[in-house]
């Protein structure tokens, strides 16, 4: 974790290079809001082709060269999966049938003389520039852009790494964390709009940086686009999920938890829990302290809560619907044919989806990995429940082990 | 041969429970049949994953049970047909569901289809309707004590043996699902010692709610097995007292008397023993009783049986308690515990020594001396010991301090005569010894340790550092009267006759302080990487003081007068600083849910300051030197843990060693009564340098079954300048002992471990293989010819433990070790091969009677010297009365066959000696026992 924490510190400076003129303070719209009261531990269970129209499973292919540990990140572009491995410190791409293609490791980064470390990669985006699709891979010298094909293009410094989304044809960005600047000021906004047409940038949620080292901030939250035009924001220590729109950010969501999931009212305020917030949550458990990536997908909402509990029994992965108010748990789905009587994630096994939750929303379809580890184990457990499985399983069981690359595994939810 | 015997025993056993295991059902008219079906929970409509599903016959009992696998499913097998049984289900938060099934006449399946329990309705008062055999909370499988049906005098190991899925293996070793459990804890804390048989052969079932195990594996590791077992007590119950007392009565007013008790409360526990015998059964600290005194008997055990092998009489009393006290009882955080310890312990023994020793000195080549001497000694011996820690850990303080203080009075006496002659067998010297000796000695032991760890701070860049101090303190004062008449028969003027007083007080004070400053990279470039370069300093002082004053007086024509030359006053000043720089570098590579490599190398240089500085009465012994050395050390160590499947570990280390010499080597005061071995010195001694190299290597098997785990350890060393023995020998074996440097010492040794396990349906197998090999080089100077002794040892031995149910255990050892030494310009060699066989059976009859019998073959092979077999066999009857089976009355038959003699063979440079000794023979003996035991505060211990 220490790198990887140091890295976001690095990335937390790099912002301040990120200065905008024209800006603005935004204003949050809680007209709309609605309450919904979830006890996460009633949540009750389903069977897999009741929530999804669609499961499929795709090995990726391992070979010599395409051996890796696990999937940190994962990028869709056309008919190709980006694999970010933290284990290799490699970009990978496959098939969309899981077939090896090229990866990019660590001896194609360039270190230049100044540089003051070896070029590693800490992760990577993908972005379409001039109507070219680049991967644009991050270290902590600069950003070095490849092309689908893992060819060197260039290096560029004072990139914006902030987690960012597009809407209205390219016109409107959603970003994370920047600073704005205001006359001699600068301000740091946890959630920033820019509107390329209006030539305008509004920053929401102001956020004194400086706790970042004054303080200890442990956390989830992020952007998450469900449609087009509309993505959902959260933030730590907060049980609110912000919708965003073209034209607006506001509050859609505000979820009241039981009593013993819930923060202190003067969590954030006390300062008797300033840089003790860590001892806190290792001794209240069960409170949660955010909500992670959330879509809203017909009715259903899927919300992750997140807490330092990793007891399996804790439901935090939850599928809510807004109409009906039923609430259905990741862990308790049931696996049936649709999924060839296989889970959907490692829930209970390994630790995959509890760390990182859902790799990517695309195209309506969820995808999550697991390791050949889990499996083989899923596979011995649900003996004799099928007698045949999809192509691409059928093989891999029969030329895979334990030791084989990750399984993904891509639903697509039912939304009528 | 006895390997074959033993190996043979071993197959039958195991052959004996294969075919139990595969008894044949008649296909024709099944009597059996299958029950299947699904547990849900409509109201949540999910399936239950870990329900327990029971079955039970018509009369309660339990037929068998499991758990729901991931899709709710159960399945039994061989279930009887026609037969009314009852179905339980239950979950923890759910009603329990209860239902009445039987298989049809004619159908070998039941399908109960969906079985649907409900949510237990919160405020409703909990019904218990009955207590299902094992549940699943929570990560965590409990093992419910009330569901299983025993007698009222079981024991926590009985209960375990009757769980499927769990192994009580011979020697304690529990394992689930042929996983071992790591540590077996009662309440949350380590019972006693943690000796596993502590726990499990005295906690009664009944006192006991539920066993409680579950994984402590690191989450990022989730196969890792790092499994716990926690007996959870009934409320009360952790108030409890236990042990045995035992007197018995035999043979030859053959006695022993001895007692353990035992007293818990939740922050407190305490033994006590005593025990006082003629048979050589003195335990050599309190554990080795405790071990031996619990309710269940001692089964196979041979630890604390009468050690037939000592030589001598020997009657002893101890006496001691032990405590252990918890400062932090309900903590269940591993950096939040502190606790402090405590043991007394007193020991009284006598030994009366008789024995004769054959000695073949080798001049040169067909030239030797024989010598023959008989020997008589009786030793007294009181000791008294305190030992005590304190631990206290704290968040990122820990500290630990230990003490110990040790008193021993002890006295002898002893005669010794002795005759030598030469090659033809013409006496020429004989030598009459008396000693008489008292002594009193005390010893302070002091040892603290602070560490100081901050790893949890990344933005702190100190990350720790360690301190340690040690104090030892000895103080002995002896008297000694030596009486020596010494007659060559060659030459009467030689002879020399000695009544010498000797007064020693000798007093030593050592001091060590270590300081080790840790992750130097963090402290100095912060969290800069470095390439996983890291350093650490270390700085280490030792400072010794010795005071020696020896009072010598002779007895000159009646009276005792001081002798001049032998009393002496001598002190001893060193001090040596070693400050040290670390380097190392870390590779590792992992791969999620595959593997996680990690090599480190480190090199550490060291400069060793020494000064010596030596003060005495006695001018030629007034020297200090000072010695100046550099000391590399270097290490590499590979890991590598292949998730699931197995973990190995090897290191290889480099080290080098300074030894200083003494002042006794560079210039010793020469006693001159014992004249067949005079001690000269050197003062041109070096300090001897010891450079060793280390492999070790680990395999770790984490598979459910059929395991298989090995170590191995190897070494050599070569020493520059060793202080080597310069030894000259006069025709009338007199040696005189000078001392010299020599380069030339090597040593090479192995040692090797391997085990593995066999599990059937109702009996287990163990297997384990130990070698070791020792070969070094010494050279020495005999009558100023160089020479090089090789020696060589071996000994390898195969151990086998099979258990059957409860009913039967067998242990079975055969070992074979050699040894050989030769010298080369000398030309002689001498060899000796040692083959040892061992079984130990354990039947028992009844819950009440059991029979118990060890045989040990011993032989004894030399080169030279007559050939030494016996074999001691050791047989006993163990009954148990009263209600709670706590009265005990035993019959044991101590070498049955007469045969034990005790032979020594040893083999030195030029010598080689044969000695017999005085031992302990076949006796019979009646012991009567009680076992006391309650647990809780109710009288009896009821369900």
């Amino acid at each position: 974790m220490k790198p990887l924490k140091l890295f976001l510190y690095v990335l937390l400076y790099a912002q301040s290079l990120t200065l905008l003129t024209f800006a603005q303070t935004g204003k949050i719209d809680s007209i709309g809001m609605v309450t919904l009261r979830i006890d996460p531990q009633s949540a009750r269970g389903a069977a897999i082709s009741q929530i999804f129209d669609e499961v499929k499973f795709i090995p990726l292919e391992t070979t010599k060269e395409s051996l890796f540990g696990n999937i940190a990140q994962l990028k869709i572009a056309g008919n190709k999966f980006v694999i970010y491995d933290y284990d290799t410190r490699s970009i990978l791409l496959f098939s969309d049938e899981g077939k090896y293609i090229s990866k990019i490791d660590a001896t194609k980064l360039q270190t230049d003389k100044e540089d003051k470390e070896k070029a590693q990669s800490y992760g990577f985006r993908t972005v379409n520039e001039e109507g070219k699709d680049y991967i644009v891979i991050f270290t902590s010298n600069n950003v070095q852009y490849f092309t689908m094909d893992g060819k060197f293009i260039k290096k560029v410094k004072n990139y914006s790494y902030s987690d960012e989304i597009t809407m209205s044809k390219g016109n409107v960005v959603a970003k994370l964390g920047m600073y704005i600047k205001k006359g001699k000021d600068s301000t740091f906004y946890k959630l920033n709009v820019i509107n390329k047409v209006k030539k305008d940038t509004i920053g929401y949620f102001k956020f004194d940086t400086k706790l970042y080292e004054t303080d200890d901030w442990y956390g989830d939250g992020g952007i998450s686009q469900y449609a087009p035009n509309e993505a959902f924001w959260s933030t730590f220590y907060d049980y609110n999920l912000y919708k965003i729109t073209p034209d607006k950010v506001s509050l859609a969501y505000k979820f009241v938890l039981p009593a013993i999931n819930t923060l202190p009212k003067d969590f954030l305020t006390n300062p008797i829990y300033v840089k003790k917030r860590f001892d806190y949550f290792e001794k209240n458990k069960k409170v949660i302290h955010g909500l992670g990536k959330s879509y809203l997908l017909g009715d259903n909402l899927y919300l992750r809560f997140s807490n330092v509990f990793w007891d399996k029994d804790q439901k935090k992965n939850l599928i809510y619907n807004i109409k009906t108010s039923e609430l259905i748990s990741f862990q308790d789905l049931e696996p049936d044919s649709l999924s060839s009587f296989l889970p959907i994630t490692d829930s209970g096994f390994g630790y995959d989806f509890e760390n990182r939750g859902f790799l990517a929303f695309e195209d309506g379809k969820f995808y999550t990995s697991y390791s050949s580890l889990a499996m083989f184990a899923f596979k011995e457990r649900s003996a004799g429940k099928t007698t045949k499985y999809p192509p691409l399983l059928e093989n891999y069981f029969k030329t895979g082990d334990r030791k084989s690359n990750p399984v993904l595994v891509v639903f697509k939810p039912k939304t009528k | 041969m006895r390997f074959l015997f033993v190996l043979t025993i071993g197959m039958l056993c195991l052959c004996a429970s294969s075919s139990y295991a595969q008894q044949p059902t008649n296909p024709s008219a099944p009597t059996t049949g299958t029950i299947k079906g699904i547990v849900r929970d409509t109201a949540h409509n999910y399936v239950l994953k870990a329900a327990t599903v029971s079955i039970y016959r018509a009369d309660s009992s339990v037929l068998n049970y499991q758990l729901s696998n991931n899709y709710g499913e159960f399945k039994f097998t061989n279930v009887p047909i026609g037969q009314i049984l009852r179905i339980d289900i239950s979950n923890i938060g759910y009603e329990t569901l209860r239902q009445k099934i039987t298989i049809p006449k004619g159908e070998t399946l039941l399908d109960l289809k969906t079985l649907v329990l409900n949510p237990r309705n919160e405020t409703l008062k909990e019904v218990v309707i009955s207590i299902p055999p094992i549940t699943y909370n929570n990560d965590t499988l409990e093992i419910n004590a009330a569901a299983f049906k025993l007698d009222t005098n079981a024991t926590v190991e009985d209960l375990l043996k009757k769980v499927p899925n769990i192994t009580v293996w011979g020697d304690g070793i529990i394992t689930v699902n042929g996983k071992e459990v790591k540590s077996l804890l009662v309440n949350g804390k380590q019972f006693f010692d943690g000796d596993n048989k502590v726990t499990l052969q005295n906690i009664p079932k009944n006192a006991l709610e539920k066993i409680q195990i579950f994984n402590n594996a690191d989450r990022n590791n989730p196969l890792d097995s790092n499994l716990i077992a926690n007996l959870k007590l009934k409320k009360g119950k952790d108030r409890s007292y236990f042990g045995k007392i035992g007197i018995g009565y035999g043979t030859d007013n053959h006695y022993q008397l001895d007692g353990n008790i035992n007293f818990t409360t939740p922050k407190l526990q305490l033994s006590i023993i005593g025990a006082t015998n003629d048979v050589n059964k003195i335990p050599n600290d309190i554990n080795t009783l405790v071990r031996n005194s619990t309710f269940k008997g001692i089964g196979t055990s041979v630890e604390y049986q009468p050690d037939f092998r000592q030589t001598g009489i020997n009657k002893g009393i101890v006496a001691g308690a032990k405590m252990n006290y918890n400062f932090t009882p309900d903590s269940k955080e591993w950096n939040n515990k502190s606790s402090m310890s405590a043991d007394y312990y007193f020991r009284n023994t006598e030994t009366n020594n008789s024995g004769k020793t054959d000695n073949i000195t080798t001049l040169s080549t067909n030239n030797k001396i024989f010598s023959l001497s008989e020997n008589t000694s009786v030793n007294n011996s009181e000791s008294h010991r305190i030992n005590s820690q304190f631990n206290y850990f704290k968040k990122n303080h820990q500290i630990d301090i230990s003490e110990s203080f040790n008193t021993d009075n002890s006295s002898s006496k002893s005669i010794n005569l002795r005759n030598a002659s030469d090659n033809n067998n013409k006496p020429i010297s004989t030598n009459d010894g008396r000693s008489t000796s008292n002594s009193d000695s005390q010893n302070l032991n002091l040892r603290a340790n602070y560490s100081y760890n901050n790893y949890n701070n990344w933005k702190q860049r100190f990350k720790g550092f360690n301190l340690s101090y040690n104090l030892s303190m000895n103080n002995r004062n002896s008297d000694r009267n030596e009486i020596t008449e010494f007659k060559d028969l060659l030459t009467p003027t030689l002879n020399r006759d000695f009544n010498r007083n000797y007064q020693t007080d000798a007093k030593t004070l050592n001091q060590n302080i270590n300081l080790t400053v840790r992750d130097l990279r963090s402290l100095i470039f912060g969290n800069k990487n470095l390439s996983d370069f890291n350093g650490e300093i270390t700085a280490k002082l030792d400072l010794d003081n010795n005071k020696n004053n020896n009072q010598v007086q002779d007895l000159n024509s009646g009276t005792y007068q001081v002798n001049n030359y032998l009393s002496n006053n001598l002190q001893t000043n060193q001090a040596v600083f070693t400050p040290g720089f670390s380097i190392s570098k870390n590779f590792s590579k992992n791969l999620s849910n595959r593997y996680n490599k990690n090599l480190s190398i480190r090199f550490t240089a060291a400069q060793q300051l020494s000064y010596q500085d030596n003060k005495s009465i006695k001018s030629f012994q007034n020297i200090n030197r000072d010695y100046n050395n550099f000391i590399p050390t270097a290490s590499i160590s590979y890991s590598n843990y292949q998730y699931g499947t197995h973990q190995t570990s090897i290191s290889l280390n480099y080290n080098t060693q300074i030894i200083i010499p003494t002042i006794n080597q560079l210039a010793p005061l020469t006693d001159s009564t014992n004249l067949y071995n005079l001690q000269r010195g050197n003062l041109n001694l070096v300090e001897a340098k010891t450079k060793s190299l280390n492999l070790s290597i680990y395999r770790y098997d984490m598979r459910s079954k059929n395991t298989l785990n090995f170590s191995a350890n190897a070494s050599i060393g070569l020493t520059e300048d060793a202080i080597i023995d310069s030894s000259f020998i006069d025709a009338r074996n007199r040696r005189n002992n000078y001392l010299a440097n020599a380069d030339g010492t090597k040593y090479a040794r192995i040692y090797g471990d391997v085990r593995k396990s066999l599990k059937f349906k109702s009996a287990e197998l163990k297997f384990g293989y130990t070698t070791s090999f020792n070969v070094n080089r010494t050279p020495n100077y005999l009558n100023g010819l160089f020479n090089f002794s090789n020696n060589t040892s071996t000994e390898n031995k195969i151990s086998t433990n099979f258990t059957f149910k409860d009913k039967f255990a067998l242990e079975g050892a055969q070992s074979i070790g050699t040894s050989s030494s030769k010298q080369k310009s000398l030309n002689t060699a001498y060899k000796n091969t040692t083959l040892t066989s061992s079984l130990s059976t354990n039947y028992n009859f009844t819950k009440k009677f059991s029979l118990n019998s060890n045989v040990s073959f011993n032989s004894n092979n030399p080169s030279v010297g007559e050939t030494v077999n016996f074999t001691i066999w050791n047989a006993e009857f163990n009954y148990r009365f009263t209600k709670g089976n706590n009265a005990e009355i035993k019959l044991s038959a101590l070498d049955l066959l007469k045969q034990n003699r005790a032979i020594f063979n040893f083999a030195g440079t030029n010598t080689f000696t044969t000695s017999t000794r005085n031992v302990l023979q076949q006796y019979f003996m009646v012991t009567l026992s009680y076992y006391p035991r309650k647990f809780g505060n109710n009288a009896a211990v009821k369900k």
